[in-house]
Parts: C-alpha cells; sequence; structure tokens
C-alpha cells in the first residue's frame, strides 16, 4: 500500500477510520468502512495512473471535449488564496500569457493574464508581473534592439524560465527551450486576441453562467467520442477494468473465457466438420462439391489446417500443382509438424519439380528437388530426381566449361603497361578513321582486309611496345585465331576451361542470358554501345600484339552476349556465353572480322551479329569507342565487382582503354561497356589468370556465335 | 432457455440488517454481475456496458421476475446496447460467453439447430426489451460528466499531488460499479457522477481549496448535500451485496 495515500486518507478522516463500524450514522463513517474495506485495492501502488500527464497545447479549433474556465473562478476562491496557489502550481516549462505593461532596458516587464497549455489558471485579476530579461527575448535578425520590437500593451506567450515562490517572482523567457518537450510546437512571442485560450475566454465572458450551462453549450460536450478522448487524457486504461468489487478483480478472468477465443474455437470446430464432408465428396469423386467444401471450411476459419491440407490435395490432384503447393505451405506455416503436409507437400514439389524439367527450367526444379529434400530426408523420389537432374545440369556445365577453356586458352594476354594502352588507343582511332573511310562489307573477307590495314596501322603504333608481349601473344594469337576459328564452327569446344565457381543457375542464366544478348543485338542493328563493346575488345586486342588483330579475327568474337543489357553479371555468365558466343560468331563471320578490330570481346560479337551488313570500319569505330568505355568502365567494374586473378590484369587493360576513352567514350552505351568489363573479368576470373583481350574476345566471340545458334535452333 | 439455470438460494441468510434484501434485489444483483462480466470479456466499452445495465434495470422497473428469465433479457440488453452504442456486436459472441459463464470449462457450442434457437430467444427477447422500454433505448450516462469534472477539478490540484492520488481511476471504477445497481437510473447523470468523485475524493482525503461555494456546487447547481450523501450510502450498499450475493 502507498503510504503517502495513506497517510493522506487517514489525516483527512481522523481516528475514525480504524474504528471500523461507527456508532455515529452518517455519510462519513460509511466512507471510512469504506475505505477501511477496500484499503488494499484504493492505496495498492498499481492503481495509479501508470501515463505521466503530459500537457499538450489545445488545438484551439476543435474542441474534442468541453474546455471549461478554472473551476477556482466558480468557485470563487479569494485573491489571496488563489495567489497562493498559483504560485504553488506554476512551474518551470509552463506557457504563461500577460501583457506589456512597461519596457526596459533589461527587458520588460508583463502583467499575467492567464496561463495557457495544461495549467488552467486565469490570473488577470491578481495583478501578478513576471519579467522577461533582454537576454530571453530572441534576437531579432537585424541589428537593432530586440526589444524595439515589442510594444507597451502587446499580448505575449511565454514560457516560465523561473519561479521565486518565497519573493513571488517569476521569469520568464520567449526561447522555446524554456517550455517542456510536448510543447514545442506553441508560438511563442506576440500573439493576438484570438490566440487567447479558450478556457480564459469563455470564462472572461461567462462570468455569470453557471458552470453546468457552460458544459452543457460547449461544443465538445456534444462529441459522442469525447469519453475515449477523455479517458486517454486523463490516463484511464479501460482493458485494465477498474473495479472496486471483489469479484470483478482482473485476475479472475481466464484467457479462454473471452469471446474471441471461444468464438476461435468454435469455428474451428465448425470448419473441421466442413472439412470431413469435404473429404468425404472427395473420396467419392465429387471434387465439385469437395472444393465448396473445403472453401467453406476456409471462410469459416482462415488458415484451417485440416482444410488447407486438404485443398492442397485436391489441387494436386486436380493438376493445379502452384496452388496445391501453397496451400500445404501455408498449412505448414500455421503448423509445421503436420504429418500429412509435409508428406503432400513433398510429393508435389517433386512432381512440379518433373514438370519443370520437361520445361527446361531446370535451375528452378533443382531448387525444389532440394526443397523436397530439406522436409523429408528420406524421400527417396526426391533424391533420385535431384539426382538425375544435377547429372543432367553437370553434363551441360562440362560441355561448357571445355568451350570456355577453349576460349581461354586463346585469351592470354600479357598487357599491363600503360604504353599498351595508348597503343590501343591510337589503334582504335585508327580503326575509326579506316571504318569510316571503308565502304560497309559484309563478308568477312573486307572486313579482314579493313582489319588487315587497320591492324598494320595499328601494328606501327604499338611498335614499341608490343614487340616483346606481341610476338608471344601474337603467336598465342595465331593458335588462337586458328583454333577460334575451328571452334568457331564447332558448337562443342573442347578446351578445358575451369568449373565456374556457382552452380548450374549461373550456367543456365548464362546461356540464356547469351542468346538474348544475341537476339538482341540482332535487333539493334549498329548500337553505339556495341561499337563501344567492339572498341574496348579493339583496345584490348591491340594492346596485346600489332598482329593480333591480323591473326585473330575471331579475337572479338567471343563476345559477351550481353553487351548493353544489364542482365546478369555473375562470372558465370560470362563463362557460360563464351562457348556460346563462340559458336555463334562462328557463324558469322563478318563479325570475325570486326572483332579482330574491336578490343571488347563483347562489342565484337554483338557487332557482327547486329550488324552483318555494316562497315568493318565503322564497326571498328564503335568497337573502339567502346573500347574506351569499356575500359572506363572495365576499371570501375573490375574494382566492383570481381577482382579476382585477372583483375589486375583487366585494369591495366581498363588504363590503356582509359586514354583511349577519353578520347571517344561519351556516347556509348554505358551499360554495354559494363556488360562488357564484367564480362571479360568474368572471363578472367573463370578461366586463367592471363589476361589477354584479345582472348576474351575471341571467346566472346565464339560464345556469341554459340547462343546465336541455340536461339536460333530454339527457334526451330 | 435450458441452458440458463436460475439461481436458487436459500431464504434468509442470518441477514438481520435493516436493510432486508430480497430475492429480487440479490437476483438483479447478480444478473448485473453478470452483464459486466460478460461486457469485460466481450471487450465493450463502458459505455454500452452501462447502457446495457441500464436498459435491464428499467425492464424490470415496469416487469416482474416469475414472468421473465432475467438472465435471457440480461443477455438480450447487452445485444441491444451494442447497437445503441455503436459497439456492434454478435449474437454468436454474446451466446458463447454465457454459456461458458454458466458451464465454465465447456467446449463452445456446435453450430447446430440448438443453437439456432437460443439465438431466436435472443432476438425475440430485444424486440421484447424494446416494446417495453417504449422504444427509448438511449441514455445520457453519467461518465462524460465525471471526466469533465474530473478535468475541472484537476485543474485546481498541484499537479504532482494530482498524479499521486488515483482519484480517476477510482472515480471510474466507483461508477462502472455503480451499475450493479438500479441508482444509475434513479438518479440525474450529473448527480451520481458528482457523488462518485465526492467520494473518491473523500477516500483520499484530498481537499479542494474553498471558496464561496462548495466546488461540488458549483459543478452542479441543483443538487444538495444531503443527495450526495444518499447517493454515496447507496453506492456503499452495493458492495455491501457483493459480499452477501456472490
Amino acid at each position: 500500500m502507498d503510504r503517502d495515500l495513506l497517510r493522506q486518507s487517514l489525516s483527512y478522516h481522523g481516528q475514525s477510520l480504524f474504528m471500523g463500524d461507527a456508532d455515529a450514522p452518517g455519510g462519513t463513517s460509511i466512507v471510512e468502512q469504506f475505505v477501511a474495506r477496500k484499503a488494499d485495492l484504493l492505496f495498492s501502488p498499481s492503481w495509479k495512473s501508470t501515463s505521466i500527464v503530459q500537457y499538450e497545447l489545445q488545438e484551439e479549433t476543435s474542441e474534442p471535449y468541453a474546455v471549461m474556465p478554472p473551476l477556482e473562478q466558480f468557485m470563487e476562491v479569494p485573491e489571496q488564496e488563489r495567489k497562493d496557489l498559483f504560485y504553488r502550481d506554476v512551474e518551470r516549462g509552463d506557457v504563461i500569457i500577460g501583457r506589456i505593461t512597461s519596457i526596459r532596458e533589461f527587458g520588460f516587464f508583463v502583467a499575467l493574464i492567464c496561463t495557457g497549455g495544461g495549467l488552467e489558471r486565469d490570473v488577470e485579476d491578481l495583478e501578478l508581473t513576471a519579467l522577461c530579461p533582454i537576454r530571453e527575448v530572441p534576437s531579432t535578425r537585424s541589428h537593432d534592439d530586440p526589444l524595439s520590437y515589442y510594444q507597451i500593451g502587446d499580448l505575449i506567450r511565454a514560457g516560465v524560465k523561473d519561479v521565486d515562490r518565497y519573493q513571488e517572482k517569476i521569469t520568464i523567457s520567449l526561447h522555446l527551450s524554456s517550455l517542456c518537450p510536448s510543447m514545442g510546437k506553441t508560438k511563442l512571442g506576440v500573439i493576438s486576441k484570438e490566440d487567447l485560450p479558450l478556457h480564459y475566454s469563455r470564462g472572461a465572458s461567462d462570468c455569470c453562467e453557471s458552470y453546468e450551462k457552460i458544459l452543457e453549450s460547449s461544443l465538445g460536450f456534444s462529441n459522442p467520442t469525447n469519453v475515449d478522448v477523455l479517458l486517454v487524457k486523463l490516463g484511464i486504461d479501460e482493458t485494465l477494468s477498474p473495479s472496486l468489487m471483489r469479484g470483478l478483480q482482473k485476475k479472475h478472468f481466464l484467457e479462454e473465457d473471452f469471446a474471441d477465443n471461444i468464438r476461435k474455437k468454435q469455428s474451428a470446430s465448425w470448419a473441421l466438420k466442413c472439412v470431413k464432408t469435404g473429404v468425404d465428396h472427395f473420396k467419392a469423386g465429387r471434387h465439385v462439391e469437395a472444393m465448396n467444401e473445403y472453401n467453406k471450411a476456409l471462410e469459416i476459419d482462415t488458415n484451417n489446417v485440416e482444410a488447407l491440407v486438404a485443398r492442397g490435395a485436391l489441387y494436386a490432384t486436380k493438376g493445379s500443382l502452384v496452388k496445391a503447393i501453397d496451400d500445404f505451405e501455408l498449412a505448414l506455416e500455421t503448423c509445421p509438424s503436420h504429418r500429412n503436409a509435409k508428406k503432400y507437400l513433398c510429393q508435389t514439389l517433386v512432381e512440379r519439380g518433373g514438370q519443370l524439367e520437361e520445361e527446361k527450367k531446370l535451375v528452378t526444379a533443382e531448387g525444389l528437388y532440394k526443397k523436397a529434400l530439406t522436409l523429408d530426408d528420406s524421400f527417396r523420389e526426391a533424391e533420385d530426381a535431384l539426382r538425375k537432374l544435377q547429372m543432367h545440369i553437370q553434363k551441360t556445365l562440362k560441355l561448357r566449361e571445355q568451350e570456355m577453356a577453349k576460349e581461354q586458352e586463346k585469351a592470354k594476354t600479357v598487357e599491363t603497361s600503360a604504353e599498351k594502352l595508348r597503343k590501343i588507343l591510337k589503334e582504335e582511332k585508327r580503326m575509326k578513321r579506316k571504318r569510316r573511310r571503308s565502304s560497309s562489307s559484309s563478308s568477312s573477307s573486307s572486313s579482314s582486309d579493313a582489319t588487315s590495314s587497320s591492324s598494320s596501322r595499328q601494328k606501327s603504333k604499338k611498335k614499341k611496345h608490343k614487340r616483346r608481349h606481341s610476338s608471344h601473344s601474337h603467336k598465342k594469337r595465331q593458335r588462337r585465331v586458328s583454333s577460334h576459328g575451328y571452334r568457331s564452327d564447332e558448337e562443342d569446344a573442347e578446351e578445358s576451361y575451369p568449373a565456374p565457381a556457382n552452380t548450374s543457375a549461373s550456367f543456365i542464366n548464362q546461356k540464356h542470358a547469351v542468346a538474348q544478348l544475341f537476339e538482341d543485338e540482332r535487333s539493334q542493328g549498329m548500337s553505339k554501345s556495341s561499337g563501344s563493346f567492339c572498341a574496348s575488345s579493339a583496345a584490348e586486342v591491340l594492346e596485346d600484339s600489332r598482329g593480333r588483330f591480323e591473326d585473330d579475327p575471331f579475337e572479338c568474337s567471343p563476345c559477351p552476349a550481353e553487351p548493353g543489357k544489364a542482365k546478369d553479371r555473375h562470372g558465370d555468365k560470362c563463362l557460360g556465353s563464351k562457348p556460346l558466343e563462340r559458336d555463334v560468331n562462328g557463324r558469322e563471320r563478318v563479325a570475325h572480322s570486326d572483332h579482330r578490330k574491336s578490343d571488347t570481346p563483347h562489342m565484337v560479337c554483338k557487332k557482327r551479329v547486329s550488324s552483318t551488313s555494316e562497315s568493318s570500319a565503322h564497326r571498328r569505330y564503335s568497337s573502339s569507342s567502346a573500347g574506351s568505355e569499356y575500359s572506363h568502365k572495365s576499371e570501375t567494374q573490375s574494382r566492383d565487382i570481381h577482382s579476382q586473378g585477372m583483375s589486375s590484369h583487366r585494369w591495366s587493360d581498363a588504363d590503356k582503354k582509359e586514354s583511349r576513352d577519353s578520347r571517344r567514350s561519351e556516347g556509348n552505351g554505358h551499360r554495354s561497356c559494363n556488360d562488357y568489363s564484367q564480362k571479360s573479368r568474368r572471363f578472367s576470373e573463370g578461366g586463367q589468370k592471363k589476361e589477354l583481350p584479345s582472348n576474351l574476345v575471341d571467346i566472346f566471340s565464339q560464345i556469341a556465335q554459340f547462343e546465336k545458334e541455340k536461339s536460333t535452333k530454339q527457334k526451330k | 432457455m435450458e441452458l440458463v439455470g436460475r439461481s436458487h438460494e436459500g431464504r434468509g441468510s442470518g441477514d438481520v440488517a435493516k436493510h432486508e434484501l430480497s430475492q429480487d434485489i440479490k437476483t438483479h444483483f447478480r444478473v448485473c454481475r453478470f452483464i459486466i462480466e460478460t461486457g469485460v470479456k466481450l471487450r465493450m466499452r463502458s459505455m454500452p456496458v452501462a447502457t446495457a445495465c441500464a436498459l435491464y434495470h428499467k425492464f424490470f422497473e415496469s416487469a416482474d421476475l416469475p414472468a421473465y428469465e432475467p438472465y435471457l433479457v440480461a443477455m438480450a440488453a447487452i445485444y441491444l446496447a451494442g447497437k445503441v452504442e455503436e459497439q456492434h456486436l454478435r449474437a454468436r459472441d454474446i451466446i458463447n460467453v454465457c454459456h461458458r459463464y454458466f458451464k465454465p470449462g465447456c467446449e463452445p457450442l456446435e453450430l447446430d439447430g440448438k443453437f439456432w434457437e437460443l439465438r431466436d430467444s435472443v432476438v425475440h427477447c430485444e424486440l421484447l426489451i424494446l416494446r417495453k422500454l417504449n422504444f427509448q433505448v438511449s441514455f445520457i450516462h453519467p461518465h462524460k460528466y465525471l471526466l469533465h469534472y474530473l478535468l475541472s477539478v484537476r485543474g485546481l490540484l498541484n499537479r504532482h499531488a494530482c498524479a499521486r492520488t488515483p482519484i480517476t481511476e477510482t472515480a471510474w471504477a466507483l461508477l462502472k460499479d455503480s451499475y450493479h445497481g438500479p441508482v444509475c437510473v434513479r438518479h440525474r447523470p450529473q448527480h451520481l457522477a458528482l457523488s462518485v468523485l465526492y467520494l473518491a475524493m473523500n477516500s483520499y482525503g484530498v481537499e479542494l481549496p474553498a471558496g464561496e461555494a462548495e466546488w461540488w456546487q458549483v459543478l452542479c447547481e441543483d443538487v444538495t448535500k444531503a443527495e450526495i450523501d444518499a447517493i454515496v450510502s447507496e453506492l456503499m450498499e452495493l458492495y455491501n451485496m457483493e459480499a452477501r450475493c456472490t
């Protein structure tokens, strides 16, 4: 029991409180009896309101409840007492309203009118004054004396800064900081008559009206929800159902007796009945009626486990496997240990996996099988299906790897010097010029001529830097070219290529991505972006060796199938796309020739695909520009995305390209460059650590070819 | 109706106090307790519960107990009060809670023919109440008066003292408990609110500054001290009854 409260009550009632049944009749004794009997409830600490009374600024426009003038006004409490009360109750942080009486150089004096905000007192007739020192007046922007803003007679709203009860001095402030945080929205300073609080204006005007009359005439009193508002304001919690009756104490109410809990149980049993009849229908073959019963059950009781499982089984039998899976999963969410739900879910997942496999959605199928296995380890069918699928995936993956490895062999670049980059850029320039000059040639021969001419130019450019590398790379290139040439015709390259980091998922995506890219390329025509790719690939090529361009018409061919397409950016995709591209490229010789010039493998393929009829020079140009852009991008990209193995190499490439890029990059497709850089990076990652852009170009072109082939096949 | 059991009590529990509690009063008390308990379980707000009790009391002002089944009237009163005070309750919930009140711990009712019969009887009784009360079913309750009085009184007190003293909760509890008896319909809502507040303040020994007029006189001009005392004693009686009835 709260001792303070008890003490207070005792002092009020006096000794008679202890006497129990007093002889003297009358209300007080009864009250005392009541207090004595209910003392444990009345004085219990938990009885107190838990919410601290927060004074909030009353919105004067809305009146959720009736705002009444202060009671002391009606009671006509004598002045002195009111003064005492006021000084007792006013505190720092209260809002006070007054009228300026005099302005001195150290501040101004205010005659208090009333309080605003939570504490509602009307003190106008008490003739109290407060001082607002100059430091509490916020300074205006001008350098004038801030006090000049105020005049005698202004209505001021201020916050109480300090109260000296003994000397009856109040200091007020116009700074918002003097108020408590909940009153933060109050506007301090000069106010108008309309801003005066309601309790003041009501009290001042209607001093002869009774409390009741004012109450009943207030708008807030007729508000139907004023009870709820006031309960919140006063801090009464209805859910605790306060009562002084012994039988109504909160602890006597059981949770399960509450209406909603009973209803839930009732609905559940009702729904079960419906499910039973539904199952009977189902067994008899009447699927429609069964479905009706299940739906009815779920209307009565949503998320009823039995109903969901039964409906899921019905869906599965009918063939709508997706819906069945949803139902089972929902049922398992509610009740994770439901045996039937698990069993059915596993079966349905495997079935769905089989369906997806036929649709070639191998990844999703694998996911489903794995999920089924996690649910039920001993599910043989799932295991078998999963194993089969994984083998199938691995086979195709291996195939791809081999192709990519083949591509990788070619891509043995050794560039890392800025000079090489410079050379590349120069080459690009040359190529551009050449492209402009030469007429569009769709035949590889013409393009190869162009290439050779460009490459010769490039060669001269790269004299100083490429010697040592060039010969080496040249040879490599030749090797690569030849192999590439073969490869481009084949679908299955037999190069060993390190396994991609991820699972088949990426592989599959790559395939698709590459195919799509190719189609995209074709549709795009001579996109600048592709050009940029070509350029980048060209740059790469250039940097390696002079002979590169000549020797490796297919350098650029393994364009990653996604220039300009911000699709998969995983390394594996790159890998996957390589062989595809290669093959596809093989089909399109034109691309090859372009690739010779272009640096970026991405672009090359694309170029080839998209613009068979375009001039190689043009392509070269685009590829070089792409290359420059690519170098930009690749630099950023490589830094961002992957940095394994080839990354450093890539960066050096990027450096070189960058110088070129600066000259021409602008219009080229960002995405393409990004893609390309990613692809090249991926290539580098997946494959060997040697970084030979030309290799990549090669690989990419091959991939593009492959993709193209694949797409054409699919079209068939 | 077979669901609802009548309370059979022995005559004269040895009470020789001046106030002879008749069976009827006890029954009414028990039924009102039933209404309030059901209100809690149905998560009703204070006002609908008050309306339900008021409806019940008003009904039995003119009706005889043997003629009508009080618990059924109570259920119908709850149902009707929910509609009047805009907290609509479903008959199914009311029947569920009531069924469980009489048979604690049993399974929820099956939604079969018997259930629908019960529901029908509740609905019919509701119509009966309406007719008996001449369709005057909206009441002005003392709740909002009490809350406004509390606000005004709080303004006179020091805020810290007020926070320490739970007169708000006590007054609210007292008001809710007053619905066990017919006091709610026999006095004006302002008077009842005032009496409740007076009792709460008195219990804690809270004193308000004295002025020309007493604070309670100011809040409601036509009330007299005698009336306040009378209401307070009636409230006390209710608490006494609890000991005797339950």
